[in-house]
């Protein structure tokens, strides 16, 4: 075997010149690892110091008052094998999400597009239409949503005024949570914003070219603008399918954190909210937050998989 | 001076305090006694407590208390990170359903040792000192008795021509208040009562005019489930009979005074506390008034109790346990101090002290002071407090097993079996 000068020069340089390196490393780097600091410190100390702890935690029965004491597997045991509610609670997120994402997806670009028209007053509108996402994980606009949509609320009046009396929306398990999802479908302001942005994006002389070739309104949008257009449908369903999946302010708000109509509500981080701050359980709240991360790791990484086969990323 | 914290002006108080340290002000000297006090209640119950805390500095001037509070479901969560972080108050308002917890688990500290010197008990009612003890020691000081009692809007059933409520009245009566108010039509069709099949207190003065009881002294469960499937069915009738709200609107109420249904104009009668007249008749339009809750049959009795509405408690971590301990019997004790607070935490149980307020207190605080004075035939034994857990049962699976059969999707029948099956899985979890 012949060793190439390379190869053998490099063990003797870093036996002899390792503190030299270490100073290279250092003086080439050293100033923007100390503009870093502040970050680093934030990220060992805030993200991932409480995740490895609430990993730990997972593993053990913590009441906040007593030390944790270490039960091994049985908190994912009683979660996969004896929990009712772990299975209500993943049922209602994954309805909201596979109902909640494509609407407000759909509604955004919708709109997006209505605005990309060249209208007058476009940084008006789009003001107006990103409001509600602004404003949209507040206590007030809950609370307002809780005005609108309860028995007598002014849904149901405006429905009175043409012969139909609505149920209470948010107080009757059948349609507790469609009005959570209407909810969510109403912010769409920030995925609107960034279809705007991606639109604009798409060359007019494409379209031009299409039009030469008789292609009509809806033959652009299927063959050019959703093509072009997948970079940033997909960033938006990725942010917004994990959004969906974290989901905890309104249904919070809605239901004084109990979930109900019969658990109609309780979305999988209410759930995990009741059984740590309502029933001290800090443990299992833990391992309920640690099947969450993985279930949003799955998802994603499937979106990931899955994207090179409709996301065209042709410059 | 004393300072409050609320949400509100917490980010301008803590400011002010950043900004106070970075010029280097010491806003405390050495001998100065700085208490922390934690309480869950209204803004009403804040006034009053920081009425009395301002007579104590007046008494007291070298001390400090700062002072916060939160409504209740806020309550707890907050109470139990400050104490797991060590960062306790040191005086905390304390309820019967968790005092045994933090006192198992060495929150709260023994305050015997101060009886008799700090502490002055000689006029305080037996029962209620009694209810602040476990394991046979004294964890708590009552601040008031109180007992569950009916909240009744009087205008609402004059206007239907239905008698109002009395300590007297029974299910068959409310029944058939049920059936007038139908025919009268108040209001866009007021009912009489809430749903209370999912109301605990409710449900335990039941069992126990049938000498029966919530929880066991060794934390079982006190009924079985053909009792679950009568009390299901109690009320199922009651609903179809279109006597009490429907489902729908039983559901708005998540807890809140404000979503109660008699706030909310959608029933006349909401099952609450006696001391809680107050802040009820502060949310309502009409005049209300308390009655018992009802009895099973004329002459039944022994459902309801005296029992101590809340206690001051004493961080076991507090440094300052005797300063603590001498302003908890200036709040129990001290006549200003009370005709500050009224009954707004229950009836006051040292006797000198209901003596001394009783002529000045409002008509509805006098309500509440008779009603829980003359409760007669109707009154029992006080329980054991609950196990842990149990509170699990009373705002989960009580309330929404009572849904799931308000709103059809399970029957009565299989409804209380179920219901027992799934309470006694809470009570054997551990974690």
């Amino acid at each position: 075997m012949t060793v190439s000068p390379l190869d053998a020069g490099v063990p003797a340089a870093t036996a002899t010149a390792e503190p030299s390196l270490w100073l290279k490393f250092w003086r080439r780097n050293g100033a923007g690892y100390g503009f870093l600091l502040p970050w680093l410190i934030g990220f060992f100390g805030l993200t991932i110091g409480p995740a490895l702890i609430s990993l730990y935690l997972s593993f053990t029965d913590f009441n906040l008052l007593q030390a944790p004491s270490w039960v091994g597997d049985a908190n994912y045991l009683r979660i996969f094998t004896a929990d009712p509610k772990f299975l209500q609670a993943l049922r209602v997120t994954f309805f909201f999400v596979v109902f909640s994402v494509p609407l407000k997806l759909a509604f955004a670009l919708a709109v997006a597009m209505l605005l990309n028209r060249g209208l007058k007053g476009l940084p008006i509108y789009r003001a107006i239409f990103y409001l509600p996402s602004l404003l949209g994980a507040s206590v007030a606009i809950a609370v307002l949503w809780r005005q609108l949509f309860s028995g007598d609320g002014l849904i149901n009046r405006l429905l009175a005024m043409i012969g139909i009396t609505g149920p209470s929306w948010i107080s009757n398990p059948r349609y507790a949570l469609s009005t959570l999802v209407l909810l969510s479908i109403w912010q769409f302001g920030s995925p609107m914003i960034i279809f705007l942005a991606g639109l604009r994006q798409i060359p007019r002389d494409v379209y031009e070219a299409a039009a030469i070739d008789g292609a009509g309104r809806g033959r652009q949008f299927w063959s050019i603008t959703l093509p072009l257009l997948t970079p940033v449908v997909f960033f938006n369903a990725i942010i917004q399918t994990i959004d969906a999946f974290k989901s905890f302010t309104p249904a919070f708000i809605i239901s004084s954190g109990t979930g109900n109509p019969i658990n109609s509500t309780l979305f999988y981080t209410l759930y995990l909210y009741q059984e740590a701050f309502g029933f001290f359980r800090m443990g299992y709240a833990a391992a309920l937050a640690w099947i969450l991360l993985i279930i949003i790791a799955v998802f994603t990484g499937i979106s990931f998989l899955t994207s090179r086969y409709w996301v065209h990323y042709d410059d | 001076m004393s300072f409050r914290i609320d949400r509100r002006n917490f980010l301008m108080g803590s400011s002010a305090v950043l900004a106070a340290g970075a010029v280097g002000l010491r806003p405390a000297f050495a001998d100065d006694v700085n208490l922390r006090q934690i309480f869950w209640g209204s803004k009403a119950r804040a006034d009053r407590t920081n009425g009395v805390n301002d007579l104590f500095i007046k008494a007291n001037p070298a001390t400090k208390i700062a002072t916060e509070f939160y409504a209740w479901n806020d309550y707890w969560p907050k109470l139990a990170t400050m104490t797991g972080g060590g960062n306790a108050p040191d005086i905390i308002q304390m309820d019967y359903r968790y005092i045994v917890e933090y006192a198992n688990r060495q929150a709260i500290a023994p305050l015997d040792a101060f009886v008799g010197k700090e502490i002055d008990l000689h006029d305080f009612d037996q029962d209620q000192i009694d209810g602040g003890k476990v394991g046979g020691k004294l964890f708590g000081i009552s601040l008031g008795a109180n007992s569950v009692a009916s909240i009744v809007n009087t205008a609402a059933f004059k206007e239907a021509g239905v008698a109002v409520p009395d300590n007297n009245s029974t299910y068959d009566d409310l029944a058939a208040a049920g059936e007038a108010f139908k025919k009268a039509n108040i209001r866009g069709g007021m009912k009489a009562f809430q749903d209370g099949s999912g109301v605990e207190p409710l449900l335990e003065n039941w069992l126990r005019q049938q000498g029966k009881a919530l929880y066991t002294a060794d934390g079982k469960l006190g009924f079985d489930a053909d009792d679950m499937v009568k009390w299901f069915k109690l009320w199922k009738d009651l609903r179809d009979a279109g006597a009490v709200v429907s489902p729908d609107d039983q559901a708005l109420d998540t807890g809140p005074l404000d979503q109660t249904m008699v706030v909310l104009g959608k029933a006349a009668v909401t099952f609450a506390n006696s001391n809680q007249l107050v802040a009820f008749q502060a949310l309502m339009k009409d005049p209300a008034t308390i009655a018992a809750f009802p009895r099973m049959a004329k002459g039944s009795k022994g459902g309801h109790y005296r029992k101590p509405s809340m206690f001051w408690s004493v961080a076991n971590a507090s440094k300052l346990q005797s300063d603590s301990a001498k302003y908890l019997s200036f709040f129990i004790n001290d006549i200003g101090a009370n005709k500050v607070l009224g009954v707004e935490r229950g009836i006051p149980a040292a006797a000198a002290v209901r003596q001394a307020i009783a002529p000045g207190l409002s008509a509805q605080d006098q309500v509440a002071l008779n009603f829980v004075s003359n409760l007669g035939d109707l009154l029992g034994p006080i329980p054991p407090p609950p196990p842990s857990n149990a509170g699990e049962i009373d705002i989960d699976l009580l309330l929404k097993k009572s849904q799931e059969i308000a709103f059809g999707q399970q029957s009565p029948e299989d409804g209380g079996p179920d219901f027992v099956k799934q309470a006694n899985d809470i009570l054997a979890r551990k974690g």
